[in-house]
């Protein structure tokens, strides 16, 4: 294997448990996003938008879809001779099996596939948010700062803060101390749980950590303060930009209608940004005589006979005729009837919704709808 | 049993009838239905049916078919073993008569003799159709013909299966024979060849002029015509672009049509076929209209049975109008101003 300058690693073994049943089967990388995406599209985009041919996937939890998807990595131009995408999943060694039991722990046990190329710099991803990020400038920064350690930070609303992991920040960006979800915020900059190091503090770092019984041997937790501890140069890059991590139904629902909003910063549309996903063959989408679509966003595959507003619709969804379907998520290939009214709802891959079913809005909270299979029995 | 027989694409037809949207691609190469060309669908279908060695003889204008096949990997042909073939002609005389040109065939002789497939499926490139080759080819070997014709309605498809020795012998012999194509033996009668027929009943059709192009494409809008050629168990592959999906914004309509992916919708689209990354602007009206890719439509523009080609732009305010036989096309990467149509 020839030398890399910057290695990613990108963790994707997340559960997500708070999608409820929309991560039963698979990781929240794998989660549907933005009308034909996954949410690890974006992060896969931006490293090789970024430069960046090299990146390690660790996987943990319900690994079956996001493997397949990433398969050798052609649809993000990552399948290379050298380098490309290489999918990591937890192993036995003689001993024992070792699961990940956190962030610090997966890319420990991964030592040898980065050691193959003895990198500069390791750039610790997440697959769980929704950005566009040129990772290349945060390298350049993290060069010229000197520093041991970057820590990419957004700046979140106060209120909020306390919900994050906050960076105190000196002069020049530099960290001074890490607060995990604060009571009382000092700081309004949060982690976005990016981060790059330099190769050999990351190994001396994560070897001590490894050794250490009490440690939950997560970056955050553990790495981050001791490495504090110890006077390592820590600093912040502040990002700007379109950042969400949508680790809850709602927050999920949100992002998908943000991408219907023309002030929206996430530009799908923006050739010199592309995202790319893998691609399934659909024919165009086909609009009947008696449909309506207004302000959607809809993929190819589609069959509208109904009425859509202010939706999202992914790739193969059926819509059957007298239907309304109003600020709703409709996943790939989910059939919906006739005469089905859905409105604030979020319909998961490959559902059939039964003519006439209903599903409105409750008027007092703001609660998005998750159809389960199991609202649908004892319809049809 | 796979693998049997070799797909075979003369892609060196040339249509006078298509000048207008032939003078920069080749037949083959033309854009159909939102986001495919039309050797997509001859060659969606071979690889459906098992093909796993298919040749492409191009002749003229044939760049925009490389770029689009590139190394036939969105048809699973970027094999190991066997694959996609591309055989540009040495000769640039006048263009053949018929499908399956000896002449043509004959400058690469290599490539039938190095295959092992059995049988040989020499075809157009130009039908638009979803058909499964595999019955052919059973019935071709059950019944002990040397040649058999597809057809439709009595009418011959240009399509032809024959033993591959068959056809090396036919291309050996060309000087002897005097039969330059297919077609020549198949009218011939003074040989011995069996000569079987095979109809199709599906939807399938030949693409010789602009009116058949718009008339075609028109039809797709029928979801029984659609149905018909998108199937779900037989794909239409074609070139993957990374769009993202088609954005409806406010006052956006659209009725009866077909919509390819990365199109921004600002105004009202009806009964018509809208390829990837078009631009329809606020408060313009495209009725009866096929645009193809990139196309950007200003506002206020009024556009009834227009054919843009790809790249065209149309300033706002424009009126355009033709008429279901006589569409108005207008060409690749042109200005069109709301002046010069007033």
């Amino acid at each position: 294997m020839g030398k890399k300058k910057c290695v990613a690693m990108l963790l994707a073994g997340g559960k997500g448990s708070r999608l409820s049943s929309l991560t039963k089967s698979l990781a929240k990388p794998a989660v549907p996003f933005g009308g034909k995406y996954r949410i690890i599209d974006f992060t896969l985009s931006n490293c090789t938008n970024s430069g960046i041919d090299t990146v390690g996937v660790l996987t943990q939890y319900q690994p079956l879809v996001l493997n397949s998807y990433i398969g050798i990595g052609s649809a993000w131009d990552l399948d290379r001779k050298n380098g490309g995408v290489t999918v990591l999943p937890p192993y036995s060694e003689s001993s024992e099996v070792k699961w990940y039991t956190g962030t610090a722990s997966a890319i420990y046990q991964n030592l040898n596939y980065l050691k193959q190329y003895d990198p500069e710099f390791v750039l610790i991803l997440s697959g769980d948010h929704i950005y566009k990020m040129n990772y290349e400038l945060m390298l350049n920064y993290h060069i010229e700062k000197g520093a041991d350690a970057t820590i990419s930070v957004i700046e979140v609303p106060w209120p909020e803060a306390s919900r994050f992991g906050i960076m105190n920040t000196a002069e020049g960006m530099r960290v001074a101390e890490f607060d995990e979800k604060p009571a009382l915020p000092k700081n309004n900059l949060a982690s976005m749980g990016i981060y790059i190091f330099n190769w050999s503090v990351l190994k001396e770092y994560l070897e001590m950590d490894d050794r250490n019984p009490e440690s939950s041997h997560d970056f955050g937790k553990d790495i981050i303060p001791l490495m504090l501890d110890e006077n390592k140069k820590l600093f912040a890059y502040p990002f700007n930009g379109y950042w969400k991590d949508v680790g809850t139904v709602k927050s999920l629902w949100e992002a998908n209608m943000d991408l219907l909003d023309d002030e929206c910063e996430l530009n799908l549309f923006d050739h010199d940004w592309r995202i790319y996903s893998v691609n399934p063959n659909h024919p165009p989408q086909y609009i009947s005589p008696d449909a309506e679509v207004a302000e959607s966003l809809i993929n190819e595959g589609c069959t509208i006979e109904g009425e859509v507003e202010k939706s999202v619709l992914f790739q193969g969804v059926f819509v059957g005729r007298g239907s309304v379907i109003r600020e709703s998520v409709i996943m790939p290939d989910a059939v919906i009837g006739e005469n089905v009214y859905i409105e604030k709802a979020i319909v998961p891959s490959g559902i059939k919704i039964p003519d006439g079913f209903v599903i409105s809005a409750s008027q007092e909270d703001e609660e998005i709808t998750l159809i389960t299979p199991e609202m649908l029995q004892g319809i049809c | 049993m796979k693998n049997r027989m070799l797909g075979v694409i003369d892609a060196t037809t040339y249509h006078e009838d298509l000048e207008e949207l032939t003078v920069h691609r080749s037949l083959a190469a033309v854009p159909f239905a939102g986001r495919y060309r039309l050797i997509d669908f001859v060659l969606s279908n071979m690889v459906n049916s098992d093909i796993e060695s298919v040749a492409i003889f191009p002749k003229y204008q044939y760049r925009s078919l490389m770029d689009h096949l590139e190394s036939g990997k969105n048809w699973d042909l970027n094999r190991k073993r066997d694959g996609l073939f591309f055989f540009p002609s040495p000769l640039l005389d006048s263009p053949s008569k018929g499908i399956g040109s000896f002449n043509h065939f004959a400058a690469n002789l290599d490539y039938f003799y190095r295959s092992k497939q059995e049988y040989a499926l020499i075809s157009n490139c130009f039908t638009v159709f979803n058909m499964d080759f595999r019955p052919v080819l059973e019935r071709h070997t059950k019944t002990g013909c040397d040649l058999t014709v597809i057809r439709q309605d009595g009418r011959s498809l240009e399509m032809y299966l024959v033993k591959t020795s068959l056809l090396i012998n036919l291309i050996e012999s060309r000087n002897e024979t005097g039969y330059t194509c297919m077609n020549d033996v198949v009218t011939d009668i003074r040989h011995s060849f069996t000569i079987c027929n095979y109809e199709y009943t599906g939807l399938a059709v030949m693409i010789g002029s602009i009116e058949m192009y718009y008339a075609a494409s028109m039809g797709l809008l029928e979801p029984e015509a659609w149905k018909n050629i998108f199937k779900r168990s037989q794909p239409v592959y074609t070139k993957v672009k990374d769009e993202p999906p088609t954005r409806y914004v406010k006052g956006a309509k659209a009725h009866n049509s077909m919509i390819a992916n990365g199109c921004m919708i600002e105004g009202v689209v009806e009964n018509s076929i809208i390829s990837r990354g078009v631009k329809i602007g606020k408060g313009s009206v495209v009725k009866n209209c096929i645009i193809m890719q990139k196309s950007q439509i200003g506002e206020n523009c009024v556009l009834d049975s227009v054919i843009l080609d790809k790249d065209v732009k149309v300033e706002s305010g424009t009126k355009m109008e033709g008429t279901p036989e006589m569409p108005l096309v207008i060409r690749k990467g042109t200005v069109q101003g709301a002046l010069m149509n007033s």
